[in-house]
């Protein structure tokens, strides 16, 4: 039995500049299966990261003729539901001279919709409902039996007699500690690419699910919707597991500069703590970003010194409305003077910080866009990330949003362009003003500049300030021309 | 009574209270905001010397130097007043850190462009001299200053008031009279200069082309090579007045 980790050729979210990441889902995947299932072999192919194109991904793919072909991702920046489009050209193109080989595709986006997406779907095989961790690894091993038992697999969607059937709901996997560490040993780690400067980049992912279930968060496409709650069923990897995890990215990878991708790094202090003191038993030092939430940041504000010392050189955190109205609606739990605050105290200890704001709520008229925006102006954040409502389904508002849906093109399906209206704005002018907000930001004199030549700040922060900027014109050709980049 | 002016430069800087010695002998001028805070941060114990019509100056040491550093002007007119405050205030050597738009085909966004002198494409220098009058840049200053930059291009710099009126006709007009680059200040900051014997350069970022049509207003070369201006320039201070 032959496993392929397949990431076609793609190219990625725009507001990051050239990025070129490696897929946490794969690097995950990899490991449970080597450890569970030692017998079955592995191959990866990075075609994003190789530079390959189409035509040489099937060359290379005849050549290794893998039994399963798994592509997913656990993360919504590899392009949201943008990566679609691209799974299913590629599968497409496998089926074409290796048919008897089984695709199989996970996580984000599928994770809420699998039987829908698999009977929308001729390419694929099979489609994984709700969390791939153990998932994946069982459907390697059952398919790798000479009479497979498909609906023995629990959290698949598959076909049967060329009808589809969804198996049975698979229970989240309670403890991130029993897990391997992430197989980075088979993947080409040292041409992965971050925010089109940093060399010798990786991101990791410590935890699952977000305690906070914001209404509109697309984390929740990672979930079967048949668990309710699972997003919400907020898991971690220990403080000492992460601190493990970076030292052998730090030691044997040689990695420089760490993105944790996990929705909401910060929750819970006693980890953050923890984090800290095993950096520190091990001196370990690496500069890394976690995106966190702005509320934790303010009860650990002692922690952000420590924080920095060991690395911590740029933050995110969301506030996405700014109207309590809005702010309800979609469940966000964080006030807007929390944001300002966490952002002046991020200041003082020298950490950039990023903050993420929406448009495209269907309340949402052009004041009210513009009044957010001025907000966000007198907040005053080091760096904003503006993305465009995009209803994916499996999201607690899709129902909400669904009426307004105007563009039905998944390759646009990145938040970076505007496939809703609102009952106010139209699409056009939606994307129009969510462009217009992103330049009017960055417009500020000196605004750019205070990052640039600040030495308080890493160097690498510097330089993804430099990448944002560097992208704002294609944010623009996103949101305004339709212009495709995933 | 109606007097013959009804205000000058004196009467302005008495009735903000301005003395003697608050301005040093040198004076690094920009108008961008963003500019003149990067040229403020150089300064140690900066002390505010005014603030009029939206203009601020201060004036604070910088490696046992005094220096004044402030808003010269986004426009002509502003820059005429601001520039004749300075002199008449007792700045001797005027420094102006700018921008322009380059006027031939390889002069490069983020590249530099030293003004030897200025086609005055402006309204108010002529409240100030006649139509024959020429703008000149002081030589050995810009020498001096040339001296800190790897590259520049140096030659004469259209200043006009119509940003939105640069066409073809008028861009190769100035062309034809030598013009290497443009913008919007520099004709009336030496003109003024010279009136008041004072010694002045300037030196400017290229932030667009009007030959290749490139705009890089927002672009990383520009901004990158707007703290490299401010960083060497600063560098050379001491050797300015020398």
């Amino acid at each position: 039995m032959k496993v392929m980790f397949l990431q076609p050729p793609m190219g990625g979210w725009v507001t990051w500049g050239k990025h070129i990441a490696i897929n946490v889902n794969h690097t995950q995947l990899a490991a449970n299966l080597r450890e569970w299932f030692p017998e079955i072999e592995i191959k990866v192919l990075d075609c994003r990261v190789l530079g390959i194109n189409e035509k040489e991904m099937i060359d290379t793919i005849k050549e290794i003729e893998p039994d399963l072909v798994y592509m997913g991702d656990a993360l919504q920046t590899t392009g949201a539901a943008a990566i679609h489009p691209r799974y299913k050209a590629a599968a497409g193109l496998i089926k074409q001279v290796l048919p008897e080989a089984s695709i199989c595709v996970g996580g984000f986006f599928y994770g809420a919709n699998a039987a829908k997406l698999l009977e929308e779907t001729a390419e694929f095989d099979f489609v994984i409902s709700g969390e791939t961790e153990i998932t994946m690894p069982e459907l390697a091993k059952e398919l790798s039996k000479n009479d497979p038992d498909l609906p023995s697999v629990k959290g698949i969607a598959y076909r049967e007699n060329g009808l589809v059937k969804l198996s049975e709901y698979r229970p989240l996997f309670e403890n991130l500690d029993d897990l391997p560490l992430p197989a980075y040993d088979l993947f080409p780690m040292d041409r992965y690419l971050g925010f089109s400067y940093l060399k010798h980049y990786v991101e990791t992912y410590h935890s699952r699910g977000c305690p906070n279930g914001c209404r509109f968060c697309v984390g929740w496409t990672n979930y079967d919707t048949r668990g309710k709650e699972d997003w919400i069923h907020y898991r971690i990897r220990s403080g000492k597991k992460v601190a493990e995890e970076l030292e052998l990215l730090v030691k044997k990878f040689g990695i420089k500069f760490v993105v944790m991708m996990d929705e909401d790094f910060n929750v819970y202090r006693p980890r953050m703590e923890e984090l800290i003191e095993e950096m520190g038993h091990r001196k370990l030092k690496v500069p890394f970003f976690f995106m966190g939430r702005a509320p934790y940041h303010l009860r650990d504000r002692d922690l952000l010194k420590p924080l920095r010392e060991r690395g911590f050189v740029c933050g995110l955190f969301g506030m996405e409305a700014i109207d309590k109205k809005t702010l309800e609606s979609i469940k966000k739990g964080v006030k807007v003077d929390q944001v300002e605050e966490a952002v002046k105290l991020f200041r003082e200890n020298d950490i950039m910080s990023v903050v993420t704001w929406m448009t495209g709520f269907p309340e949402d008229n052009e004041a009210r866009i513009k009044d957010r925006l001025e907000r966000i102006d007198k907040i005053d954040p080091d760096m904003i990330g503006l993305q465009i409502v995009t209803p994916l389904p499996g999201i607690p508002m899709y129902k909400e949003v669904e009426p307004y849906i105007k563009d039905w093109d998944l390759k646009k399906w990145d938040f970076q362009h505007a496939v809703v209206s609102t009952k106010y704005l139209s699409k056009e002018d939606l994307g129009r003003l969510s462009a217009w907000a992103n330049r009017e930001f960055y417009s500020r004199p000196g605004r750019i500049q205070r990052i640039l030549y600040n030495k308080k700040y890493h160097p690498f922060s510097r330089l993804i300030a430099k990448s944002y900027v560097e992208t704002a014109d294609a944010h623009t050709r996103a949101a305004v021309n339709d212009e495709i980049f995933v | 009574m109606q007097r013959e002016v009804h205000l000058s430069s004196q009467d302005l800087l008495r009735a903000m209270q301005f003395k003697e010695g608050d301005f040093a002998r040198i004076a690094v001028l920009s108008g961008q905001s963003q500019r003149v805070s990067m040229a403020l941060e150089k300064l140690e114990n900066p002390m505010r010397n005014f603030s009029a019509f939206g203009y601020t100056f201060w004036t604070g040491e910088y490696k046992e130097m005094r220096v004044t550093v402030g808003n010269g002007g986004l426009y002509a007119p502003d820059a005429a007043l601001v520039t004749e405050l300075l002199c008449a205030g007792g700045v001797d050597y005027l420094i102006r850190l700018g921008s322009c738009g380059g006027m031939r085909e390889e002069i490069k966004i983020g590249d530099y462009v030293l003004a030897e002198g200025a086609l005055r494409g402006d309204g108010v220098t002529r409240y100030y001299v006649d139509d024959a009058f020429v703008p000149c840049a002081d030589k050995v200053v810009s020498d001096k200053l040339e001296e800190g930059f790897k590259k520049v291009n140096r030659g004469v710099v259209w200043t006009t008031d119509a940003l939105l009126k640069e066409t073809k006709e008028f861009v190769n007009d100035a062309i034809s009279r030598g013009a290497i680059a443009v913008d919007m200040v520099t004709s009336p900051f030496l003109t003024i200069a010279q009136i008041y014997k004072k010694k002045a350069a300037a030196m400017l970022v290229v932030s667009d082309n009007l030959i290749t049509g490139e705009v890089g207003f927002a672009n990383i070369r520009v901004f990158d090579a707007e703290k490299r201006m401010i960083d060497r320039t600063f560098d050379l201070i001491r050797v300015i007045d020398e």
